[in-house]
């Protein structure tokens, strides 16, 4: 753990709290393991001292702030949740005033699960392009780490490879698991829509059935709608009970939204995501 | 009989163009093959990439989408969108295990029955090679 | 002298069952160990903790039809769900097997619920003493055991080269092969899993319904339904009616008080808006409503919910924590 880090970020947001600039700063404490990190909310300066930062705090705590817009909020970042504050305020989800950004350079942060700690970085880690958030108030630096530059996409080509019916079989297996916990939905920032598309009567496109038709089309519907979006977290692959890959499932949209579309999510606060625009001229694939 | 395997196809078809198109194959009495039940939208950027993963699992071999020539939606714009959505669709389909080529993505304008009829007869011929989608 | 049935013999047992009967047993899958129906023994995991999901979900499946309407040609047939076979439920937990027996006093209890009923009157169970303890298990403080042998039909202890065999009900003797070998082997002492203060928390969550401890704590609950599905003793559900050509069926689906729009009633209006009225109603179940009604708590410590909740929602520390804010207010 690095204790500089740590003292940047908790003398930061003992300074915002006491001045009463935010009504609380969100972060990582560790959790009832002893081991791991969990989100800490922090309303007083007291509470300052519960915050950590190491390799265990894979939250993206982002998603929190859609809970809090009433208020002015700190919240601790990594580079790629960064990226997820540039998607929200391009969506006119927060409002760049109500946040503090508490940015911390990151070194990856590995697997885990309740007391448990993985060796090896998560691997949107190992081919992370970031080393610094993209959008801070505030950056608490930690020295500069090698990270291993991983290929993006190569177990997305493997994918791609294999027959069609072996897909179509692994992923029909993949959704008859699904058990529709909406864990996924919950964690994700990108999910905010005030009424799911699967909690909808009328059109009733899902329905409550947990079924490996109903699985399905849950599971394809909220990859497509994070299409363009999606800053691959991971962390809805994370927190799903049953493992289901669904890293291998947005980072299919996301590379096919870069290659059709040279764009990339939570890069700009400003500009227009891909499926909200057009060109005029443009070969997709459905010339004539 | 004709016992062979015949494809079910679904049609998406945008009621200023396409739809217009696909009535005037008829009133030409030109014959196409009869796989496919045409559903009129407003216009393509209207369909909903969920209504067609639903045509798939409910039994379509194939799914047809047919709107305006880029350039003449009756909506300005609903077809670019159409067009960009649908592209994504269609690969990311492809990834599940839904081969892309039964996903047709066409423009047909009012006039050009003739070309609809050779495109559904194009389609169909194709999706019978390809087989039952359950098993392909 | 207590029954002793060799590992081979249980496969071979086991294999009998599975011809009359459905063979529900742990099963690894992916990353997890999940209980499941098995066509053939060797797809059993006979060395595992506990699995990700309880065994509730053979007794209240997370999606089942409750019956269906079929138009047949303009005369309504009503086809009731039946249960087809009987079964056996291979290694559960004791503290799972208690979970089953609390779940009996929401859902037996007249009218009872009839699919639930007949599961429960057709299945057997042969419970499987816990060898290790896992470190978010605190059977013991909440009235279960890892050697517990109350609520199974048998009980099996793992020892050299097989199992002891404790035969508990009738049902469970009727179970077993003919002769059994006998052991002169004692059971192993008893497991002790960590030990976490329960015993005033009722009387103290009585008086902390107002408190502002709920919005804090449920600052960083998502409201997923992860707790609720892995919880042996959870057992809220959704029913809808869904009609497909003319033939309709009423589903019935686990659902979650955490989910937004749970409590939400025709009319619009939900009077579980804020997360921590929602958090706080599943705390206040399990820990008062439930014993209230039904005279024990609504945990069995399995530890489920600590080891899959995404952000360390942790039962043990949320009870601790109630009882120390109880004593603080000094009543």
């Amino acid at each position: 753990m690095d204790s500089e880090l740590i003292h940047q970020i908790r003398n930061q947001a003992c300074d915002l709290l006491e001045s009463g600039t935010v009504k609380g700063v969100i972060g990582y404490e560790r959790a009832s393991d002893g081991l791991t990190a969990r989100p800490v909310f922090a309303y007083e300066p007291a509470a300052v001292e519960r915050l950590v930062f190491d390799e265990t705090c894979t939250h993206n705590l982002v998603k929190y702030l859609l809970d809090k817009k009433a208020e002015k909020m700190a919240v601790v970042v990594k580079p790629c949740d960064s990226r997820t504050i540039n998607l929200l305020l391009n969506e006119k989800q927060i409002k760049r005033e109500t946040v503090f950004i508490i940015g911390v350079t990151c070194p990856g942060v590995v697997e885990t699960s309740w007391n448990y700690k993985g060796q090896t970085l998560q691997a949107r880690c190992q081919t992370c392009q970031f080393s610094k958030p993209l959008v801070y108030d505030f950056l608490a630096e930690h020295e500069p780490v090698e990270r291993p530059k991983g290929e993006l996409y190569l177990n997305i080509q493997e994918m791609e490879t294999k027959p069609i019916m072996v897909r179509r079989n692994f992923w029909l297996e993949q959704f008859e698991h699904c058990v529709r916990c909406y864990a996924c939905r919950q964690v994700c920032p990108g999910c905010y829509c005030p009424q799911c598309f699967v909690e909808q009567l009328d059109p009733l496109w899902v329905g409550i059935r947990i079924a490996p038709k109903e699985n399905e089309l849950w599971q394809i519907m909220r990859a497509f709608h994070l299409a363009g979006r999606c800053i691959g977290c991971d962390e809805c692959q994370r927190v799903c009970p049953v493992d289901i890959p669904l890293s291998l499932l947005n980072r299919k949209l996301e590379k096919e939204v870069k290659e059709l579309f040279d764009f990339q999510a939570g890069l700009n606060p400003e500009g227009q995501p891909p499926l909200a625009t057009f060109k005029k001229e443009e070969e997709l694939g459905f010339e004539e | 009989m004709n016992l062979e395997y015949q494809p079910k196809v679904v049609g998406f078809l945008c009621n200023w163009c396409s739809y217009v198109g696909a009535d005037m194959a008829g009133t030409s009495r030109i014959s196409y093959a009869p796989n496919i039940r045409i559903l009129r939208v407003p216009c393509s950027g209207r369909v909903n990439p969920m209504l067609l993963l639903k045509c798939f699992q409910q039994g379509a071999d194939g799914v047809l989408v047919s709107g305006c020539h880029p350039g003449d939606c009756h909506y300005n714009e609903g077809n670019y969108h159409a067009r960009r959505s649908l592209a994504l669709l269609r690969d990311f389909l492809d990834y599940l295990g839904i081969a892309k080529e039964r996903l047709r993505v066409e423009w047909v304008s009012a006039s050009e029955g003739q070309r609809f009829a050779e495109i559904v007869s194009n389609f169909t011929t194709e999706l019978t090679k390809l087989g039952p989608r359950s098993e392909s | 002298m207590k029954l002793f049935i060799f590992k081979e013999e249980v496969i071979r047992w086991l294999d009998q069952l599975l011809r009359e009967r459905i063979l529900v047993a742990p099963v690894q899958v992916q990353g997890s160990t999940l209980f499941q129906p098995v066509s053939k023994v060797e797809e059993i995991a006979f060395d595992f903790g506990n699995t990700t999901l309880s065994p509730k979900g053979w007794f209240l499946p997370s999606t089942e039809v409750l019956f269906s309407v079929q138009s047949n040609d303009g005369q309504p047939k009503l086809v009731p769900a039946t249960v087809e076979k009987d079964a056996v439920i291979f290694g559960m937990r004791p503290c799972d097997a208690r979970g089953i027996a609390l779940l009996d006093a929401p859902l037996l209890r007249e009218p009872g619920d009839t699919l639930y009923q007949e599961r429960r009157a057709r299945t057997s169970i042969i419970g499987l003493s816990c060898r290790h303890v896992q470190p978010e298990c605190f059977c013991t403080s909440v009235g279960s055991a890892p050697n517990d042998p109350n609520h199974v039909d048998i009980l099996l202890t793992e020892i050299e080269n097989g199992y002891l065999v404790q035969v508990i009900t009738e049902k469970g003797k009727a179970l077993l092969p003919e002769a059994l070998a006998e052991s002169e082997e004692t059971l192993p002492p008893p497991l002790e899993p960590q030990a976490v203060p329960v015993k005033e928390v009722t009387l103290a969550i009585r008086e902390l319904f107002n408190n502002p401890y709920w919005e804090r704590l449920a600052d960083r609950c998502l409201h997923c339904n992860i707790c609720a599905y892995v919880c042996p003793t959870c057992y809220c559900f959704d029913v809808r009616d869904y009609s497909n050509k003319g033939n309709l069926e009423r589903v019935r689906s686990w659902d979650s008080c955490q989910a937004p729009g749970f409590s939400q009633i025709a009319g619009g209006y939900d009077l579980r808006t804020t997360k921590g009225a929602r958090l706080r109603q599943r705390f206040y179940h399990k820990l008062l409503y439930f014993p209230e009604q039904f005279g024990a708590v609504a945990c069995v410590g399995c530890g489920r919910c600590v080891k899959s909740c995404p952000v360390n929602i942790d039962i043990r520390e949320v009870m601790s924590d109630l009882q120390q804010l109880e004593a603080k207010s000094g009543c």
